[in-house]
């Protein structure tokens, strides 16, 4: 355990610049993580009612 | 000036050295006389007065708000982890603060819808001029004739002012889109007219030729080349 | 503050605490004996605290009656019936519209109200992907035609619509709407559920509030129709939804309360269309701002630690042998 966290300690946090630079990363990522996350979140609670649920309908419909 | 500063300073200092012990002897003094007289005969009980036998000096033990992990990286992880995670929150943040404002400065959405024009071809004989508006501006649509590209392809344009090849202006041989607002001063010029065979500007005389190309007159530059597209035969979409 | 060291104090030095009140209390009366002065400051401040409250409760209450009440300018007919609180599930802090039923809502809008109200801040590329799909869209805007730009000879000539052209208004202007309407202007929808007070439940009550017949005694003027929600209750737009007034294509029955249900949401979208992307961001929002919030409570917390453990220790070291001259000393200590 503690061999783990002092590895993570030298490698992301010593320096201060690898430490902004873990930051700024961090923040890309959690910012893709989220949006997908809210967005499947957000569309399983509005199941049925957004355009795109019902959109496949008429796109047929036109097709036809 | 500096002799007497010093002469001040030094004043100051000695009056201070000779008062202080006095003032501080009196200040003390009042304060022992306070409490004594508190303490022997007062009428009044403070409500705040802690009782003689109570120390005032207790120390606190903050020992139960000590880490007691041990090593030190641990807690430093996690410490640094915390911190960084507010930075990277707040970054998020800020980002799409700033993104949003910055989409606000972009053209709206009305005016995006409009940017774009789509136009039929197959209406535009060959050999004719169309002028339609796109985004204010008036644009050229020559439906040019073999005779034409052949001419427009065949000039030496390297010794033009502005020199450019007519495979440079065009997507398509036979269809020539350009802005119609002449480089000079921006006046709309004169199609089919002009010394060679293109457009004229009535304003102060620019000619321009089939490739919409300046060669006689004050202009400076070709006429413009706006975005252009052929999503599918016979229709082009400007912008 | 005080009330708290107050306490603290009290509880510490109890017996010390009660002498000093009692002090206090019977320094008014000091001619009787203690127990009668006791007995007779309780009896006295009971009064007196008595009497303050009750002063203070009637001359609030003596405001309140000169100056505090509602002043109406209007009956409550002229005011328009209050509509009723409908579960909206679109108004949900959680939930975007159904966009099945902002489709068959504008089918009934097209089909019924566009007749007399016009609908012009809805362009018809904001149907696209909401509504309708590309091409349906661009067939619905070619059906009406719009002025084109001036051509060689300054005519304005009409052109099929496109997808950046707003929908048509039934009339030209509003005096055409007035003279078709017996002077009456039906007003632009775009933003009517903004716009009235009570939005959807005011829309939805309106709609299918028509009686068969005026209750006895309302006065209706010549031209107009009763509708207890309407303001002054004389509408001059008359009951238009009728069951079955409209097919929708996906096969839902046309109620007239269906079709009011549909038409209201519709006109709420046109009045926000933000609003699933506000809602969905809003929460997005929220969530990273409580993390935030608790992480930078954390953070200064840990910030401040140093700050709050530290200890100033005073040693009054020549306390003993000279008591004139105490000699301070302070020692800053971070352990312990």
């Amino acid at each position: 355990m503690a061999g783990i966290s002092s590895s993570i300690y030298n490698l992301l946090f010593r320096k201060n610049t690898v430490m902004l630079g873990t930051v700024f990363a961090a923040a890309f990522a959690v910012e893709m993580a989220w949006d997908t996350a809210s967005a499947s979140i957000w569309d399983n609670i509005n199941k049925g009612r957004q355009w795109k649920d019902i959109k496949q309908k008429y796109l047929e419909a036109a097709e036809e | 000036m500096p002799a007497l500063t010093t002469s001040t300073r030094t004043l100051a200092r000695t009056w201070t050295a000779h008062q202080l012990p006095a003032a501080r002897a009196a200040c003390s003094a009042l304060q022992t006389r306070s409490l004594s007289e508190a303490s022997a005969s007062s009428s009044f009980d403070s409500p705040f007065k802690a009782s003689s036998s109570e120390r005032t000096t207790k120390i606190p033990s903050f020992a139960k708000y000590r880490n007691n992990a041990s090593g030190e990286s641990g807690p430093k992880v996690f410490q640094y982890f915390m911190v960084g995670t507010m930075g990277a929150l707040s970054a998020l943040g800020a980002k799409a603060t700033v993104n949003d404002f910055l989409v606000n400065m972009s053209a709206s959405a009305d005016v995006l819808a409009q940017a774009k024009v789509e136009i039929d071809l197959a209406a535009i004989p060959e050999g004719k001029n169309v002028i339609i508006k796109w985004r204010g501006k008036p644009v050229f649509i020559r439906h040019r004739t073999e005779a034409e590209i052949k001419e427009a392809e065949d000039t030496k344009w390297e010794s033009l002012r502005d020199p450019q090849p007519d495979s440079d202006r065009v997507k398509r041989p036979d269809w020539l889109i350009m802005l119609g607002v002449c480089t000079h001063l921006g006046c709309v010029p004169i199609g089919e007219a002009g010394d060679y065979g293109g457009w004229f500007c009535p304003c102060h005389g620019s000619h321009y030729d089939i490739s919409g190309r300046i060669r006689k007159g004050p202009a400076p530059l070709n006429l413009e080349v706006p975005v252009y597209d052929f999503p599918e035969e016979g229709k082009v979409v400007i912008g | 503050m005080l009330a708290r060291s107050c306490l603290r104090s009290a509880r510490s030095v109890r017996p010390v605490a009660r002498s000093a009140t009692s002090k206090t209390a019977s320094r008014s009366t000091s001619t009787s004996g203690p127990s009668a002065e006791e007995a007779a400051s309780s009896w006295k401040t009971t009064v007196l605290g008595s009497g303050a409250t009750a002063f203070a409760i009637g001359s609030v209450a003596w405001y309140y009656h000169l100056y505090g009440r509602n002043v109406d300018a209007m009956t409550p007919a002229e005011e328009g019936l209050h509509p009723t609180q409908y579960p909206w599930e679109h108004t949900k802090w959680s939930k975007t519209f159904d966009h099945q039923a902002l489709r068959r809502g504008f089918q009934v809008y097209r089909e019924v109200c566009a007749s007399c109200h016009s609908l012009q801040r809805i362009p018809y590329r904001s149907l696209v992907g909401t509504i309708m799909t590309v091409d349906e869209a661009k067939a619905l805007a070619e059906e009406n035609e719009y002025d084109s730009e001036p051509n060689d000879e300054g005519e304005i000539e009409k052109r099929p619509g496109k997808l950046s052209d707003y929908l048509p208004s039934p009339y030209k202007n509003d005096e055409a709407a007035r003279a078709a309407n017996n002077g009456a202007l039906p007003p632009d929808l775009s933003l009517m559920v903004k716009a009235r007070h009570g939005g959807c439940n005011y829309v939805f009550s309106l709609l299918t509030g028509y009686p068969e017949e005026p209750p006895a005694g309302a006065v209706v003027p010549e031209g107009l129709n009763f509708n207890p929600y309407f303001p002054g209750t004389g509408i001059a737009m008359a009951r238009v939804l009728y069951d079955d007034l409209v097919e929708y294509d996906d096969g839902t029955p046309a109620t007239t309360s269906q079709m009011a249900k549909d038409v209201t949401e519709f006109l709420n979208w046109s009045a926000e269309p933000e609003m699933d992307q506000r809602k969905k961001m809003g929460w997005k929002v929220l969530a990273i701002g409580g993390i935030l919030f608790a992480l930078s409570v954390w953070v200064k917390r840990y910030k401040w630690a140093p700050l709050k453990t530290r200890k100033l220790v005073y040693h009054s070291v020549g306390a003993a042998k000279n008591p004139a001259t105490p000699r301070p000393s302070v020692k800053l200590s971070e352990k312990q």
